[in-house]
């Protein structure tokens, strides 16, 4: 027993409907011989036997709705050979069947199309289409190029209120000017006035639209920036050091150094290399701070060596060395060799807090922002109080939250020491 | 009054002027006993007999040709091309004698002759059968070229170009065949050639589109009506010669322009009224003319189509960066 699946009868149609039976169950048919007419949304089409054998069992009658690929007939194959693989059979069939179909009678009810398939309903729409009666309208609207109109917008005048002295009553580039500068010669006043708005001029140091290479400090910058990107998990922590407490002439500067070389005694861990492949840190006992300085050519980051051992006159002095150094970039590349941790003193421009980005192989840097005035609550009531900001980022990878946030506050403690 | 579909006001129309003119036939391949691929002929023949009702062999450039020999004598064909990618054979016949017949001879001959055709993309058809070439014959001098957008249009213009003393090129949507039903009465008013139609009124961006995307054009512009932006909605009907005073009086009262059309885009007839209105009406705009439209590539096969035309969401995207502009 052998059951013939109704085939594709071209154009990926889902159904067809029997419209007459041309063999009856018992029948013994040939190959090709024509079993049934189905009408298809094409046309009515023919469906030729797959094989050759005797009908077992016809599955509908006339007038049914059979879906593609499902039985249409059952065969008693004589012998019991198989014949090849049914699909193979049933696509010959098929391909037979299609080219008939515009042979076929003409149809009362079909899809109204020989291919694909036409949308179709019985919405019935209602439209209004209506036929415009040629009019001059008054010219109440606004005639300007467009160029005019860009500038208009740009400095913020209503393009109604101008007198029109161009052709075709357009307003002019001229009377646009006019209009700003207050010189009405129709007299009738804008009616929105110019706003004052004042651009600042575009930098005349600058190469617009160029693309240009990195050089020097910056093209050091992308592969330590990328380094750091690709290695180190980092995390940052934020906090402030309340300094209301401090006694007059404090080198502020010189305070966060002490402050780091305070966290780094606390929890010297950040004060540390980290080597990711190996697995290996080293914590270091010689605190080399390196100092991101910005300058025209990109960030330069020198070393104040050994700060836990030096006192404030010795760091100003140290600051000062390498800030002129830096400024005429004589900062020898010895000098920017291996810190163990960095600072990065932004707040002198602005910004409070940061996420500063470690340079493996350090494991810690941190960033100051601008000093300011904060509403702080003390005992009960409200008191202003100058405060540093302060974000430090650690490496997540061999530090600990813990450890991170016990520097900082050693850090603060340090800084909110009166001196 | 009979709810239609588009193929059916069309028929509709060829049966009343057949009716009314007995210079009136219909020609074309399968138009007689099979009643048309889209049965746009549906019954005619059994009507009006073989002698007004013929089938043709499968030669498009002979459909043209004994066309516009016998509009030249005085009939007036009606001839159908099966599909618009079947329509190349005709061009020569189309540009070399039906458009210029009349001024060749100076007026004494005219060719008032019908080549209608399918058009478009969207019924999931295979290769050849889903192009937009209605820029072709708008290029055309001597030939109007009038794409119908709705079953009263389709009635009233076909009316129009039948009647028409000079050859009309009529591209039917198929896709807008049995789309939908409306109202027709089958009354012989003819519709104005060369003349656009206002769908829908406003204030804010003018929208001109023609054929089947008209619909997604007013499905954009009710979306876009809901957010409180008024779009006057032209049809362009006829889509050569075009009725640029519509259009021009439009885009003064709006100050923006967006053309929407299923064709490609370059040196499409979006590209005629863009620069028209450029010229003059350049005064009036506010913003950049914006042009939704298929893509500059032969038509896709079916599975791609739907990509290819421009959708509702194309549409309103094109309205927005004009709006925004």
């Amino acid at each position: 027993m052998k059951t013939f699946n109704l085939p594709d009868l071209g154009e990926g149609l889902q159904e067809a409907e029997i419209v007459s039976w041309h063999v009856k169950e018992g029948d013994v048919v040939k190959v090709d011989q024509p079993l049934l007419s189905v009408e298809t949304a094409k046309a009515v089409v023919d469906v030729p036997s797959p094989w050759s054998g005797k009908i077992a069992k016809l599955h509908g009658k006339a007038g049914d709705i059979i879906p593609t690929h499902s039985a249409l007939v059952d065969f008693d194959i004589e012998g019991g050979a198989a014949a090849p693989a049914s699909a193979k059979k049933e696509d010959a069939a098929a391909q037979k069947a299609a080219p008939d179909s515009k042979k076929s009678t003409p149809i009362a009810e079909d899809s109204g199309t020989v291919v694909g398939n036409v949308p179709t309903s019985n919405a019935v729409v209602a439209e209004t289409a209506i036929i415009r009666k040629k009019q001059k309208l008054e010219p109440q609207r606004v005639k300007a190029l467009p160029s005019v109109r860009i500038k208009a917008k740009e400095m913020g005048v209503d393009l109604a209120g101008i007198p029109p002295t161009g052709k075709n009553d357009t307003v002019t580039l001229d009377d646009l000017r006019n209009a700003a500068g207050g010189g009405n010669r129709g007299g009738s006043a804008p009616s929105a006035p110019a706003a004052r708005w004042d651009v600042p001029a575009k930098r005349t140091d600058v190469k617009y639209g160029v693309a240009e290479p990195l050089r020097g400090p910056r093209r050091a910058m992308h592969a330590s920036m990328t380094k750091s990107r690709s290695e180190v998990a980092e995390c940052t922590l934020f906090d402030d050091a309340d300094i209301h407490n401090w006694m007059p002439g404090q080198d502020i500067t010189v305070r966060i150094v002490r402050a780091i070389v305070a966290g780094c005694r606390a929890e010297p861990e950040l004060n540390a290399w980290y080597d990711g492949e190996k697995l290996e840190r080293t914590i270091h006992e010689r605190i080399d701070l390196a100092m991101a300085v910005d300058t025209p050519d990109g960030l330069i980051v020198p070393i104040l060596r050994r700060v836990e051992s030096k006192n404030a006159q010795q760091l100003r002095d140290d600051l000062n060395r390498i800030k002129e150094a830096t400024r005429n970039r004589s900062v020898a590349p010895a000098d920017m060799k291996d810190p163990t941790i960095t600072l990065s003193n932004f707040g002198m421009m602005a910004g409070r807090y940061a996420t500063p980005v470690v340079v493996p192989p350090q494991v810690a840097i941190l960033g100051t922002g601008g000093l300011r005035y904060d509403v702080v609550p003390v005992m009960g009531g409200i008191e202003v109080h100058k405060r540093i900001p302060l974000s430090i980022t650690f490496d997540h990878r061999c530090i600990t939250g813990g450890t991170a946030c016990r520097w900082l506050a050693a850090v603060i403690k340090d800084l909110e020491k009166a001196q | 009054m009979a709810k239609v579909t588009m193929v059916e006001a069309i028929t509709m129309a060829m049966a009343h002027e057949m009716e009314r003119d007995p210079s009136v036939v219909v020609l074309g391949e399968d138009v007689g006993l099979n009643g048309g691929v889209f049965r746009a002929t549906q019954g005619l023949q059994q009507r009006f007999g073989k002698d007004r009702v013929m089938d043709t062999p499968l030669a498009e450039a002979l459909i043209a040709g004994i066309s516009i020999g016998m509009a030249a004598q005085g009939m007036k064909p009606v001839a159908e091309i099966q599909f618009s990618g079947f329509i190349y054979p005709t061009v020569d016949q189309m540009i070399n004698h039906a458009g210029r017949l009349r001024t060749r001879t100076r007026g004494r001959l005219h060719v008032p002759m019908v080549l209608r055709a399918p058009s478009g993309g969207g019924i999931h058809a295979p290769e050849h059968h889903s192009e937009s070439n209605e820029a072709m014959f708008a290029h055309m001098p001597g030939i109007r070229t009038v794409m119908p957008s709705s079953p009263s249009r389709a009635y009233g213009l076909l009316l129009a170009a039948i009647r028409d003393p000079d050859p009309v090129v009529f591209l039917e949507p198929t896709r807008l065949y049995r789309l939908n039903k409306a109202e027709v009465e089958d009354d012989g008013k003819a519709l104005p050639l060369d003349t656009c139609f206002v769908l829908r009124e406003g204030e804010d961006v003018t929208l001109v589109s023609w054929g089947a995307m008209v619909h997604e054009t007013l499905q954009a512009a009710a979306k876009l009506g809901e957010e409180g932006v008024s779009c006057d909605v032209i049809d362009l009907a006829t889509v050569a010669p075009i009725d640029f005073d519509t259009i021009l009086e439009s885009v003064e009262k709006t100050g923006r322009l967006v053309i929407i059309h299923e064709a490609p885009r370059n040196c499409g007839v979006g590209a005629e009224i863009a620069a028209t209105v450029a010229e003059k009406a350049i005064y009036s705009l506010k913003a950049p003319i914006g042009r939704v439209t298929g893509y500059d590539i032969p038509m896709p096969l079916f599975k791609l189509e739907h990509d290819y035309m421009p959708s509702v969401d194309r549409v309103v995207k094109g309205i927005r960066k004009v709006l925004e502009a």
